[in-house]
């Protein structure tokens, strides 16, 4: 079974050959870096590099999809705010100063999908398609409401106003939410099987739940409801309190780090949504080696996984033999 | 020895429901006024704790109200945080609230209140990735400590140089990468050059307890929240082995 049957059948509650193993956040490594020749910062600004470093999770560690881009920066760079790229080594961040403050009206500029490095990011998912697309799922990533508005206001503004003004957070998350559907929307139709969407900063190690219920969840709702492919939401840490207002948002699967806890996620969400996770991509993935990537893995499979998958982004450092290690695993769990 | 004196909360399954995080204080303070101040640390008002903080000050000292309302409440901040009914923006609001009244209880004794200790937190050079350290800070400020924010992408000499001029109980660094994570050895070695032996402790992302614990002055920090706890500890004269030994291996 190819690759991208096999992930496939899981968002259509199929059972495939066996568990499908790859990421839902970036992938790329130095190691990989060097086996395919495309590296950092060009893979994040060329299509070329861009395809080229997303391929990679397929051809050198067996992935059944691909993804690009690597870094939460495409949205927030083409809404105006200043992007750091990070050179050779680094993942590129948002830079100060802030584009805009609380009382601000933001913009959703008409030329959005054209600015920043965005078209590279269209035309690296067409290679990406043209390429590999018969063999492998093809996923493209944005980012949440929540986090692209954060990188419009800055963590600590916007997590005061999530409590004190939480209805001028509205405008941001409305700019937000339609700048990711839109780019989205685009990757779709440059051949993206499935969408990813990021929120790092909903995550209840920021917010209170009650503010991803009352003021976040809405919008993502509307965005996965915009986007015509599966959707898959990844929210850092440990979200146990709002996994229940994920599965609202009508997405197709769940990204989970293992600070999360799998077994009351798959009893809350039931089987309609995929759970996908498993190895911790810091303190597992990164600092250990493969046998204790093996142990991990199977760990949180038994609690409740579709998808074997790194938590979060791979860390660039991480070794390629704990990254098969992990492949391995998936490879052991059949349903014929 | 702590009482319970509330059984509300007892079984209540948070996860159900979310919206106790908006409860008052215990009661603190045997006076009614000071109580009011608490609360409204509680609630994380900043408006409303100057407002009460003038008020209290009209029959009591600074101090008292430093101690007997606004310092208490922010305690009730901690316990909420740390049973996990408070999240981040309650802290940040709540440390405001309690600063907005400090400053005026400084201005009516006309010096600055002695805080606990001043702490230096940066995150690494080539590193814009700030978001453990806007934790950390706001841990800190809660705990009542002086927080020298360096903010993000910090040079290697002006941490040593903030070090050297605020001469803080600890420092703190964060990293995402384990590329940009080489600074914090070079910014231990220069402190060690400069006999300010002061504990270093490193965390974020990529950043492991086997690569700070193989540099002098450096203590691993797991998660965020640790911050205060340290803090403490490096307050009450721990050096950077003992704190090493406590919170690492």
């Amino acid at each position: 079974m190819l690759g991208k049957e096999r992930v496939m059948k899981i968002f259509n509650h199929e059972k495939p050959d066996r568990m499908p193993c790859f990421c839902v956040n970036g992938t790329p490594t130095y190691e990989q870096m060097e086996k395919v020749g495309a590296f950092w910062p060009e893979g994040h600004e060329r299509a070329e590099d861009m395809a080229k470093l997303a391929i990679a999770a397929y051809t050198v560690l067996g992935f059944d999809a691909v993804r690009a881009p690597f870094c939460q920066t495409f949205e927030a760079e083409a809404l105006g705010c200043k992007v750091k790229l990070g050179g050779k080594e680094n993942i590129p961040g948002i830079d100060h100063p802030t584009l805009y403050k609380l009382d601000d009206i933001p913009v959703l500029p008409d030329d959005f999908l054209k600015r920043g490095r965005i078209p590279q990011l269209i035309e690296a998912v067409r290679i990406m398609k043209r390429e590999v697309g018969d063999k492998v799922a093809v996923i493209g990533g944005i980012i949440g409401p929540f986090t692209i508005a954060g990188a419009m206001l800055d963590a600590v503004p916007i997590l005061k106003a999530s409590f004190k003004t939480p209805d001028k957070l509205r405008p941001f998350l409305d700019v937000a939410e339609k700048a990711g559907t839109m780019l989205g929307q685009a990757l779709v139709d440059a051949g993206a099987d499935m969408i990813a969407v990021e929120d790092m900063q909903a995550s209840p190690d920021l917010i209170a739940p009650h503010t991803y219920r009352d003021l976040e969840l809405e919008y993502q709702k509307k965005q996965v409801e915009a986007l015509s492919v599966p959707v898959i939401l990844h929210i850092c840490g440990n979200v146990d309190k709002i996994i229940g207002f994920m599965h609202e948002t009508g997405c197709a699967g769940i990204s989970l780090e293992p600070k999360s806890d799998t077994k009351l996620a798959r009893k809350i969400v039931g089987t309609n949504v995929a759970l996908i996770g498993g190895v911790d991509a810091a303190t597992t993935l990164f600092m250990k080696g493969p046998d204790d990537v093996k142990d991990a893995s199977r760990e949180q499979i038994e609690m409740g996984l579709d998808v074997l998958a790194p938590g979060c982004a791979i860390a660039p450092g991480t070794p390629t033999a704990n990254l098969l290690a992990m492949v391995e695993v998936a490879k052991e769990y059949t349903y014929l | 020895m702590k009482y319970l004196t509330d059984y509300s909360n007892i079984f209540t399954r948070y996860d159900l429901n979310i919206e106790v995080a908006r409860q008052a204080a215990r009661k603190v303070s045997k006076d009614e006024l000071l109580q009011k101040v608490a609360d409204s640390v509680v609630r994380g008002d900043d408006e409303e704790s100057a407002k009460l903080t003038k008020e209290a000050l009209q029959k009591k000292s600074p101090m008292d109200v430093i101690n007997e309302g606004l310092i208490p409440g922010m305690n009730e901040v901690s316990r909420l945080w740390d049973e996990g009914v408070y999240f981040l923006p309650q802290v940040i609001l709540a440390s405001d609230a309690m600063n907005a009244g400090i400053a005026l209880c400084e201005e009516a004794m006309g010096k600055a209140m002695d805080k606990k200790g001043k702490v230096v937190t940066h995150t690494a050079e080539g590193d814009i990735h700030d978001i453990g350290q806007v934790i950390v800070n706001a841990l800190l400020n809660a705990n009542g400590f002086e927080v020298i924010n360096l903010g993000a992408d910090v040079p290697v000499d002006k941490v040593v140089e903030a070090c050297r001029v605020n001469n803080p109980v600890m420092v703190t660094g964060t990293a995402l990468m384990t590329t940009t994570m080489t600074a914090f050895p070079k910014i231990a070695s220069q402190l060690k050059r400069l006999g300010l032996n002061i504990p270093f402790v490193c965390g974020g992302g990529a950043v492991s307890e086997e690569y700070v614990t193989s540099f002098e002055l450096g203590i691993w920090g797991k998660e965020a929240n640790q911050a205060p706890g340290m803090a403490e500890d490096a307050l009450s004269g721990d050096n950077w082995q003992a704190m090493r030994g406590k919170w690492n291996g």
